[in-house]
């Protein structure tokens, strides 16, 4: 479902927001750009004979879209952001716009045929079932396990491991962080290289529920997963889950029930972000980021 | 007078010689390139760059990195046009003896420049505050304001004649040479002496800069194109101006400006004569630009109320956001926007019979319709730049940089942020709104397409890049954004790209724009002052959620 | 009189009680020290007071006004404040910084500024001369143009009193005015003060160091745990057995 792409692409925002600050604008692309990675490898890597079998196709394309989506991520943050680590908000906020763009117009340009939507694999079975009335496909149940995995295997990380706790600790105080001999940024390359990681599969998850891909999806997925993020207190990665579900119902439910609901369908999320920012700015869950005195 | 060294005159005679020489071998590179004793085309640029080799005959404050940017200029564009040939041609083997030769030159001279003694560091760049402008030299008034002249003049001139190049690789090469020819001027000391000489004479250089602007039409000999395209430039213009006040001024980012534009066109257009519009009402024109400023200024109100309590990045995407609905809305709305289809068949202004449309005679030259919309937008432009410049040297503009510094601070001074942001983004609002109106009779048609993301964008970028919070640097970037990509009609596909890695660079290498005020130049570049921990925050990125 | 009233402050933080029922009274001409060991409150206090921070309970009167809401509607009613840690403009120079103090006590608005009729000019002209009257005061004259960032850190400090002064307070909140100072500024710190209570402006100061405090202040009130334990004038305070009991291991005098 929705909810839980958006989930999945909400954690990379949370992520990298509770770390240094930055809303990274362009992290919708790379969910594009590993969905068009995922895509790539099915198209012209994978041997036709390996096309129809979903334990060699499924993985090859997960992976391949991480990398991608890696790599965009890692040089981004070397280029782009870590030369502005300390000048105002407003130089990596717009240099972010204008990665964005960038990656856009890049893979429209010089992917093959990159102007028009490009037909993904379906590689689960587009059959559904019923429940309760209601017709499940099971590529949305595919979806759902796959992102509440990642999820809890996040949420282990961050709690158990040590550069889950090095994050945290970066996270709340970076100074002391330092202090304490932890190479800040490292952790801010792995940071943005989970949140990459994440960012893909959703792409690869996007494109198989949908069937087609095109290089504007990271646009507004991007806001959404922004506006998911808020919804769940940024910083926080309970949060961010909690939100992309939540968010996803509603676009659901406002689609289904409000006349002509479907043309809206993009505007719900910039309501309930800007209700979440005037009347509860933390969040629903709290926001997690570094407070100094 | 000195005596240069030989690698200087060596270099010098290379480039000079190679640009009188050949550089293409095919006739079909544009800029008769093949012909020698004579600099055509683009090799003109490294010709004249080749003048900043006079710099090592003379003993002036910052000649190395004068000399050194006017050499490394003409070697630019030595290279630029090898690359393009290269490219036309079919290989190396079509760029011809003169261009290498020229080349061999611009290398000689960086090589003798980079040897030159380093230059005296200069006032401005040390720390606490820059002589001020009555301290230094003064000459005779009538020569200082003849100087101011002398600039606009060339400023002007520069400007039309770069528009008639035709070819996408001169023009390049005309870019190269200008910004390298403007650092190595700029290394000189010219542009700071201009500054004070403007400052001087603040009011003739108002009144020359407006004399120049109402010339350019005439400039145009009848030729509608770029008076057409200045004219959407003009009301860009406003809206930047608009702009500057929310975000060079009160230094809120506003991702959602566009909406404001798009909302007094809508105005604008609702309440025109046009063909296919939903009310019947029509208004005098002056009647709906006051009007489309106002309800603009109070969508902007409506806006700025529940989100000017959030901070930065927060302020940036809820705008993006509000810019957003209003062109969903638009496209949804039938009953009032027409939808996607929008409001067409704007027709031209007629002002007391004065028919906007059409072209008209004046001092034998005939002025395109377009003109007129232009002279009107320059009455525009000079209101707002009247509003810009007198409220930030007012309370209101010191309070506006104040909570720009520190907020908190600013509160606890006495001043109530939340009023005054509200005003800045009203005022924004407003400006926008009055722009847009006259934007839906030049183009004739408004609708929701043309207020999308990307228009609030190129808005933010004409601030920014421009130079944050001055008006030479709103009109600068605003006519920068659509100049450069009529000329480049070569790349016109991959303008999105070039622009989005411009963004990228701009902020990477020079924050502050092109031509910045002096305080936001030294907030942006500022370290932590010497031992003063309680003042670094300013600059750097403030901690906490939301709200904070 | 008491120009400056706080009746039963309180001010909790998600379980924290920083400041716990806390009475205080500033008349005309008061000097009032507040002082405790780290963590007492004191600055939390002052937040209260000033209106950077809104008391979980209790109430701030300021001539007989109750105050709420925002820090800048404190500043309008009479109380001003100096931070901790020093909160200057630092890319304004120091006239500028002083004009801004000057913000709430004039009145051109958007049409005077853009119309630049008599009005506007004769108030701008009128906060210059106060601002530099203020400098001139606080020995800062000379500086005039001097970016704020780029001061010695006892000029900064200076400034932000003037800045302070410029609102025209009934009542000057001082945090740690004399922190990083060294004898002989410090000395000219406690006169500043006594300069300002003679203009008219009643003062309460936060410090650490006792032989400023004792030696400058009416009366003295010490915070302990967010609790007011004690005022009196300085020698009954000095001599109170609780104090000292509290100050163990602090250095006194």
């Amino acid at each position: 479902m929705l909810g839980a792409t958006y989930g999945l692409i909400a954690l990379g925002y949370t992520m990298v927001y509770g770390i240094i600050q930055l809303i990274n604008f362009a992290h919708g692309e790379i969910f594009m750009v590993g969905a068009f990675g995922g895509l790539t490898v099915y198209r012209y890597w994978l041997p036709d004979s390996m096309t129809t079998n979903v334990w060699v196709a499924l993985p090859a394309v997960l992976l391949v879209a991480m990398i991608v989506s890696i790599a965009v991520a890692v040089l981004m943050e070397r280029l782009a952001y870590r030369p502005l680590r300390n000048a105002p908000r407003l130089a990596p906020l717009i240099t972010a716009i204008g990665v964005s763009i960038f990656l856009q117009e890049a893979v429209r340009l010089f992917y093959p045929d990159g102007k028009r939507q490009q037909a993904f694999p379906q590689l689960i079975s587009s059959g559904t079932f019923d429940v309760a009335g209601v017709t499940v496909p099971w590529v949305s149940v595919f979806v759902v396990v796959v992102a509440v995995a990642l999820m809890i295997g996040l949420q282990v990380f961050v709690k158990r491991t040590k550069t889950g706790k090095a994050m945290r600790a970066t996270s709340q105080d970076p100074e002391s962080a330092k202090l304490m001999g932890i190479d800040v940024d490292r952790v801010i390359v792995i940071t943005f290289v989970i949140g990459a990681a994440l960012a893909a599969v959703a792409g690869v998850m996007q494109g198989m529920r949908f069937a087609q891909i095109d290089f504007r999806i990271g646009f507004i997925s991007g806001l959404k997963a922004f506006t998911a993020a808020v919804l769940g207190g940024i910083g926080n990665i309970t949060g961010a889950v909690l939100g992309g579900f939540l968010l996803g119902i509603v676009e659901a439910m406002a689609t289904q029930y409000v006349p002509h609901g479907s043309s809206w369908k993009d505007v719900w999320a910039f309501v309930v972000l800007i209700a979440v920012l005037v009347v509860r700015p933390g969040g629903l869950l709290g926001e997690r980021v570094a407070t100094r005195a | 007078m000195i005596k240069p060294p030989a690698l200087a005159v060596a270099g010098a005679a290379a480039l000079v010689a190679g640009s009188m020489s050949p550089w293409a071998t095919f006739a079909g590179f544009p800029g008769k390139m093949t012909l020698a004793g004579f600099p055509g085309g683009a090799r003109l640029f490294a010709l004249l760059l080749a003048a900043g080799a006079l710099l090592f005959a003379l003993e002036v404050g910052g000649r190395r990195r004068a000399a050194l940017f006017a050499a490394a200029g003409a070697g630019a564009v030595v290279a630029v046009n090898i690359v393009a040939i290269t490219d036309h041609g079919g290989g190396l083997g079509s760029v011809a003896w003169g261009a290498w030769m020229a080349v061999a030159g611009a290398g000689a001279l960086i090589a003798a420049a980079w040897r030159l003694p380093a230059d005296p560091e200069r006032r401005s760049e040390r720390g606490g505050g820059e002589p001020a402008p009555e301290e230094w030299r003064r000459l005779h008034p009538a020569l200082e304001v003849a100087a101011i002249a002398v600039a606009l003049s060339s400023v002007l001139g520069a400007v039309v004649w770069g528009l008639e190049i035709a070819e996408s690789s001169r023009f390049i090469s005309f870019l190269v040479f200008l910004v390298f020819a403007s650092v190595a001027l700029h290394y000189l000391g010219v542009f700071s002496a201009l500054a004070v000489l403007f400052a001087r004479h603040h009011r003739m250089a108002m009144l020359l800069g407006a004399a120049a602007a109402v010339a350019f039409p005439f400039t145009q000999q009848g030729n509608a194109y770029w008076i057409r395209v200045f004219a959407s430039i003009g009301v860009f213009a406003v809206a930047a101006i608009g702009l500057n006040v929310v975000v060079g001024l009160a230094g809120l980012l506003d991702l959602g400006y566009v909406a404001f534009f798009g909302v007094g066109a809508y105005v604008g257009a609702l309440f025109s004569n046009a063909a296919l519009t939903t009310t019947n009402i029509h208004l005098p024109f002056m009647v709906v630009v006051i009007l489309g400023g106002c309800i603009a200024a109070v969508f902007g109100l409506v806006i700025g109320t529940p989100t000017l309590r959030l901070r930065g990045d927060y302020l940036a995407i809820v705008t993006l956001g509000f810019g957003e609905i209003f062109r969903i809305t638009a496209n949804n709305w039938d009953g009032l926007t027409r939808g996607p289809n929008g409001i067409s068949g704007v027709p031209d202004l007629a002002l007391g019979g004065f028919d906007f449309g059409e072209s008209h005679q004046l001092f034998g030259i005939t002025l395109p319709g377009f003109a007129n919309y232009y002279f009107v937008e320059l009455v525009l432009i000079a209101g707002a730049i009247l509003v810009f410049t007198r409220l930030n040297d007012s309370r209101i503009g010191r309070a506006w940089v104040a909570i720009r510094e520190d907020e908190l601070a600013a509160a606890a001074s006495g001043i109530d942020t939340i009023r005054l942001k509200l005003l800045a983004f009203a005022i924004g609002a407003f400006l926008a709104g009055a722009a847009g109106t006259v934007n839906a009779h030049v183009t004739t048609q408004v609708s929701p397409d043309s207020y999308t993301f990307l228009e609030s964008i190129l808005l933010v970028a004409a601030v920014v890049l421009g130079g944050m919070g001055t008006v030479p640097g709103a009109l600068l970037g605003s006519t920068a954004l659509f100049v450069i990509p009529e000329k480049l009609r070569a790349f016109q596909d991959k303008r999105l790209l070039l622009f989005g890695a411009a963004l990228i660079l701009v902020m990477r290498f020079r924050p502050e724009g092109l031509v910045p005020s002096r305080r936001r130049r030294r907030e942006l570049r500022s370290e932590a002052p010497e031992g003063v921990p309680g003042l670094a925050g300013a600059s750097g990125p403030p901690p906490g959620g939301p709200l904070s | 009189m008491s120009l400056l009233e706080v009746r039963g402050v309180t001010k909790r933080f998600e379980g924290l009680l920083a400041v716990d029922s806390v009475d205080l009274d500033v008349g005309e001409g008061d000097i009032v020290g507040v002082i405790g060991p780290n963590g007492a409150g004191k600055t939390t206090l002052f937040n209260c007071m000033s209106g950077l921070e809104a008391p979980t309970s209790g109430e701030i009167r300021f001539r007989g006004q109750m105050l709420s809401g925002r820090p800048d509607r404190f500043t309008k009613a009479g109380v001003a404040r100096t931070f901790q840690n020093i909160r200057l403009f630092p890319h304004m120079t120091v006239f500028e910084n002083v004009l801004v103090g000057r913000h709430c006590r004039t009145h051109v608005g958007l049409v005077a500024a853009i119309g630049r009729g008599p009005k506007f000019r004769r108030e701008e002209r009128e906060s210059g001369e106060k601002a530099d009257e203020l400098l001139e005061f606080v020995g800062l004259r000379r500086q005039a143009d001097t970016l704020a960032r780029n001061l010695s850190y006892g000029d900064q400090r200076r400034l932000e009193i003037a800045r302070a002064l410029a609102s025209e307070p009934g009542v000057l909140l001082l945090d740690e005015p004399r922190a990083g100072m060294n004898a002989a500024e410090t000395r000219a710190a406690a006169d500043l003060v006594r300069r300002i209570r003679d203009r008219g402006v009643a003062v309460a100061v936060i410090e650490h160091d006792m032989r400023f405090i004792f030696g400058l202040c009416d009366r003295v009130a010490v915070l302990v745990q967010g609790r007011k334990l004690v005022e009196g004038t300085p020698t009954e305070v000095q001599g109170d057995a609780r104090v000292i009991e509290a100050y163990l291991g602090a250095p006194t005098a």
